[in-house]
């Protein structure tokens, strides 16, 4: 039962996170058709955001999170106005999504050494955005910071569903996403929704990275491996659906979760990335993914 | 006589480096239905999406209200209410039928006025009203033209296109659009439709163009061109 709870609790904190930063990802890809390589940058920015005003400037969390929301929205737009939009009017004469991997992962480089140019590359300790915890049921503890992280992150994804799925531009997102022409038809203003929504995914991001910092570091290259994780989720769940990256982030919470528990952290990765290995083999679509054309 | 709404000069436009429409020239006044016909592949649909702005015209001009508009992108043209229901009818595949009409009424007043239009195209296509719910790359031929039909008279337009209204309808849908058509011609809304022979267009028809290979080469009231006989041969349809 003790083990049933602490697997429990441990997918729940590790999916919300991962959901967070794959479900930008997975965004981007639905309307823009490009992988975005910088989003891992704007985890780690997220983070030294969290480590500025948490730690440099004893700041409210609150506004730790604001901000890093704030910053990361500004510097995706900035992303996607440098590296692709100059790009979309030839979508059709390059591979457009092999060309923007690379110039957003151009982007991410340069980032990261600017923050290593700037904060130098020693890893700094960023203070839980709560401290404390509660004692879930015999031997389980569960730190606030882990619920805050949860909660927020569902709460991210939750409005991002809803914005996209009621709401006038969030719709139009959607619609560019589905048939580009159709959308232009219709009035939506294509050029001005890329950068938006880049912005928009790479909020989530920062904002993970803000709770990923306190969890382990910030530091230049904070963002690698959160970039590589979502990256993994976003093509198991099946590239560019949102349904399918959140399900595929607590999946791979879930064994990730398990194999911990039962069998030690030293196989919990060989035996997540064999499961992987095996579902895209015969699913090469992801969980969720259609066959054909990924939408949103 | 009156500026004509939509006037297009010695427009060029086609893929790459095959030009498709050449030098066409047409003009459609304000309140007036016009039916452009053709063969397959002559450039119908091209036309309509260089009009549309879906694809750049590599000549010509296109005078919208006075306003130029050839080269301008489609999301522009959509502003200065020109509405296209294209071929294939466009719809959003993995949305509702109803989420497709609201994208219908995506520009700002007629997003204000969205459930007042939501319920007059309801009342006109109680089909559509039915498979409100229903995602719409699971809908049927007809009930696809229908809706997008549908989502078209969700903004008020200057003017309004339709590529092949008729394709793949049985009877009573046929009369459903061909009503809604006459029922906006009556409303003195300004009409450009395509279609392969103008079977169905007798009623609501002012002028009739035939496309050919990329250029009109003849127009006409219904009444002239039913009773020229090379054009009656190749176009009048099956009723003949
Ligand atoms: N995307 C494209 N790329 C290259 N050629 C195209 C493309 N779309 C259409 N064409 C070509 O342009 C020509 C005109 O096509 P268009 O769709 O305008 O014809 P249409 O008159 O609408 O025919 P139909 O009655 O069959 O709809 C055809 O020869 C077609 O093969
Ligand atoms: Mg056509």
């Amino acid at each position: 039962m003790t083990d049933l709870v602490g697997i429990l609790v441990t997918t729940v904190i590790l999916g919300s996170i991962y959901g967070l930063v794959a479900i930008g990802m997975t965004l981007i890809y639905g309307t823009l058709r490009i992988l975005d390589m910088s989003q891992g940058s704007m985890v780690m920015i997220g983070s030294f955001v969290g480590w500025g005003i948490l730690v440099s400037a004893h700041w409210n969390p609150v506004l730790a999170i604001v901000f890093a929301f704030a910053a990361t929205f500004v510097l995706g737009m900035m992303t996607q106005l440098v590296s692709v939009q100059p790009l979309m009017g030839r979508r059709k004469a390059i591979d457009f999504e092999m060309v923007t991997f690379i110039t957003t992962f151009a982007v991410a480089m340069i980032l990261e050494n600017v923050a290593l140019e700037v904060f130098g590359p020693q890893q700094r300790n960023v203070t839980p955005v709560v401290s404390g915890g509660v004692n879930v049921y015999h031997g389980v503890n569960l730190p606030y910071q882990s619920i805050a992280m949860a909660a927020i992150s569902i709460l991210l994804m939750g409005g991002l569903g809803l914005f996209l799925g009621k709401t006038r531009w969030g719709m139009a997102i959607r619609a560019v996403a589905q048939d580009l022409d159709a959308a232009r038809l219709m009035g939506v203003p294509v050029s001005k929704l890329y950068p938006v929504t880049m912005g928009l995914a790479s909020s989530l991001a920062g904002v993970a990275g803000v709770f990923l910092g306190a969890q382990f570091f910030a530091y230049p290259q904070a963002g690698d491996l959160p970039l590589l994780e979502a990256l993994i989720v976003v093509v198991f769940g099946g590239l560019g659906s949102l349904p399918g990256t959140v399900y595929a982030a607590y999946v791979i919470g879930l064994i990730q979760a398990t194999t911990e528990v039962f069998l030690g952290t030293t196989w919990s990765l060989p035996i997540l990335y064999g499961v992987i290995l095996f579902v895209l083999i015969f699913r090469p679509q992801g969980l969720l993914g259609k066959p054909s054309e990924a939408r949103l | 006589m009156s500026e004509p709404l939509l006037s297009v000069r010695r427009l060029s436009a086609g893929y790459g480096a095959t030009t498709v429409v050449r030098e066409l020239d047409l003009e459609v006044r304000a309140g007036e239905s016009a039916v452009i016909i053709g063969p397959n592949g002559h450039g119908k649909t091209t036309l309509l999406r260089a009009l549309n702005g879906l694809i750049r015209p590599s000549a010509g001009e296109v005078l919208l209200d006075g306003e130029e508009i050839a080269g301008r992108p489609s999301e522009q043209i959509a502003r200065l209410g020109a509405v296209l229901v294209p071929q294939g009818d466009g719809l959003f595949p993995e949305m509702t039928v109803e989420d497709n009409l609201l994208m219908g009424a995506f520009l700002g007043q007629s997003w204000r006025d969205r459930r007042r239009s939501l319920a007059h195209v309801y009342d006109l296509f109680p089909g559509v009203k039915a498979r409100a719910d229903q995602q719409a790359r699971t809908l049927s031929g007809g009930e696809r033209r229908l809706s997008a039909l549908g989502r078209a008279l969700m903004r008020p337009s200057t003017i309004l296109m339709i590529d092949e209204p008729s394709l793949g309808l049985a009877p009573v849908a046929l009369d459903a659009v061909y009503g809604a058509i006459a029922e906006l011609k009556s409303a003195k809304t300004t009409i450009l439709l395509v279609e392969e022979n103008f079977t169905h267009v007798g009623g609501i028809a002012d002028s009739i163009h035939v496309l050919e290979m990329g250029s009109i080469t003849r127009s006409g009231s219904y009444k002239e061109l039913s009773e020229d006989e090379g054009v009656v041969a190749a176009y009048l349809g099956s009723i003949t």
